[in-house]
């Protein structure tokens, strides 16, 4: 491992920031910046057509079509993917940035934090919003909901030193994080996947 | 080894050594799999037994309507539909599936629409009224189609749904119209209490059944359980299983 040794500078600025960290970025920026332009494409299909049935309308269970046409689905007024399009772009880009040697600084890193603690609320009021109001799931927002929450959870992680003690049980964490959102999904629609097995 | 370099450390660089972290996460993906995959064998069999056989009065009461009846000396095979007018995955099945049925099955099933409308669709109840409306003047069948043709002028606008029940309350007038019926009837029938009561009375029966979403459908009293991946996959194991039922 080769070390650049920049002496002289305050520690915490010469930091490098972590690959992982800037490999996360890119990968789970990149999968949500495609499933909010697939979801983008859909609707755009649909205000075409309004008998055009997604391509990720497959019962109605798995159902774009009652999630994209529901009032959470446009929440500013403006459908929500393309909210999707704008943040994971920046986080996409602050990957690869990193991965170039930039080195975020804290205010930087604290802006990234502020940003997906707003994406990481909404999704949540989301996910409620599809199993308990519209009673239907969409493949591609699943999607967005499953990228979201680890990129929330480890710029947080990265830039809040009080989360320094979870730092030991940083996956075990999320696992447990996504092992209570799948228990939701499959209690709320327990007939449709008894029905599966 | 050289001392700790300047990178600063995340906890996705991966662990030093094999971690708590590790073992945690490996306790909380393998616990979780095995109670899911638990509840999921094991679970299973006292909600297939509720799928078996709904009870009848509850799936087709005496005065529910039908879009077509078997005829009484062939086999009697009871298609019941969960719907609700304004939804857009009805409507598809609609368009897809169930007005071909409704068709190619005339007179060998009795097709019995049943009311479930969701809260989510603002104008479903109205919807629900006015077929059970024109119902009351035997034209439930006329009604039901009516709804679904119109499908795109009355219950959406463009990509959201339409939510003002006076604009929808005047174009089902006009269906009324046009299906004949005595419109001032019509009007007051749509919201006189036994219509609505009617409505509510579906519902009831359908949570009774554990019907969460529309549409649901019940073949002689067993839960149809689509598992296509497509209108004609779905429409195809239909099919099959009313014609398994017809013999």
């Amino acid at each position: 491992m080769s070390t650049r040794t920049e002496t002289g500078r305050p520690a915490a600025e010469a930091a490098a920031p972590s690959r992982g960290l800037a490999w996360l970025y890119v990968i789970a920026g990149g999968i949500g910046l495609l499933a909010s332009g697939a979801l983008t494409l859909e609707k755009i299909a649909r205000l075409r057509d309004p008998d055009y049935i997604p391509t990720c309308s497959f019962n109605p269970v798995l159902s774009c079509g009652s999630v994209m046409d529901s009032s959470q689905a446009a929440v500013l007024g403006f459908p929500n993917p393309l909210l999707g399009i704008g943040g994971f772009a920046v986080v996409v880009t602050t990957g690869v940035a990193m991965l170039a040697g930039f080195r975020p600084p804290r205010w930087y890193r604290a802006g990234m934090v502020a940003g997906s603690t707003v994406a990481v609320v909404f999704i949540h009021w989301l996910i409620a919003s599809s199993l308990y109001d519209i009673g239907a799931l969409c493949p591609y927002c699943m999607v967005v909901w499953a990228v979201t929450i680890p990129i929330f959870w480890y710029s947080a992680l990265d830039a809040w030193p009080a989360l320094a003690p979870l730092r030991r049980v940083h996956s075990a964490i999320l696992a447990l994080w996504y092992v209570v959102i799948i228990a939701l999904v499959v209690q709320r629609f327990w007939s449709y996947w008894t029905s599966l097995v | 080894m050289p001392t700790q370099s300047p990178r600063r450390r995340s906890p996705l660089d991966g662990p030093r050594r094999p971690s708590i972290n590790v073992i945690l996460t490996s306790v909380v993906v393998v616990l979780a799999l095995v109670v899911f995959g638990t509840i999921l064998l094991f679970g299973g069999d006292d909600d297939n037994g509720t799928t078996a056989a709904a009870p009848s009065e509850t799936l087709v009461p005496e005065d529910a309507h039908t879009l077509s009846e078997a005829d009484p000396d062939g086999p009697q095979v009871t298609l019941v539909e969960f719907l609700d007018y304004q939804c857009s995955a009805c409507a598809a099945y609609y368009r897809n599936i169930t007005s071909k049925i409704e068709k190619d099955y005339a007179g060998r099933i009795t097709f019995v629409p049943r009311n479930f409308p969701l809260d989510i669709h603002p104008l479903a109840p109205l919807a629900a009224r006015a077929a059970e409306a024109a119902g009351k003047q035997d034209k439930f069948a006329e009604m039901y189609t009516k709804l679904y043709q119109n499908w795109t002028d009355w219950a959406v606008q463009g990509e959201s749904l339409r939510s003002d029940p006076k604009e929808a309350a005047r174009q089902f007038e006009r269906y009324a119209r046009e299906i004949g019926l005595d419109v001032a009837q019509f009007r007051a029938d749509i919201e006189a209490a036994d219509v609505s009561k009617k409505v509510q009375r579906d519902m009831a029966d359908g949570e009774k059944l554990g019907v969460e979403a529309t549409p649901t459908f019940f073949i002689n009293g067993k839960r149809f359980e689509p598992s296509g991946e497509t209108f004609a996959d779905v429409e195809r194991q239909l099919r099959a299983e009313l014609d398994k039922a017809l013999g």
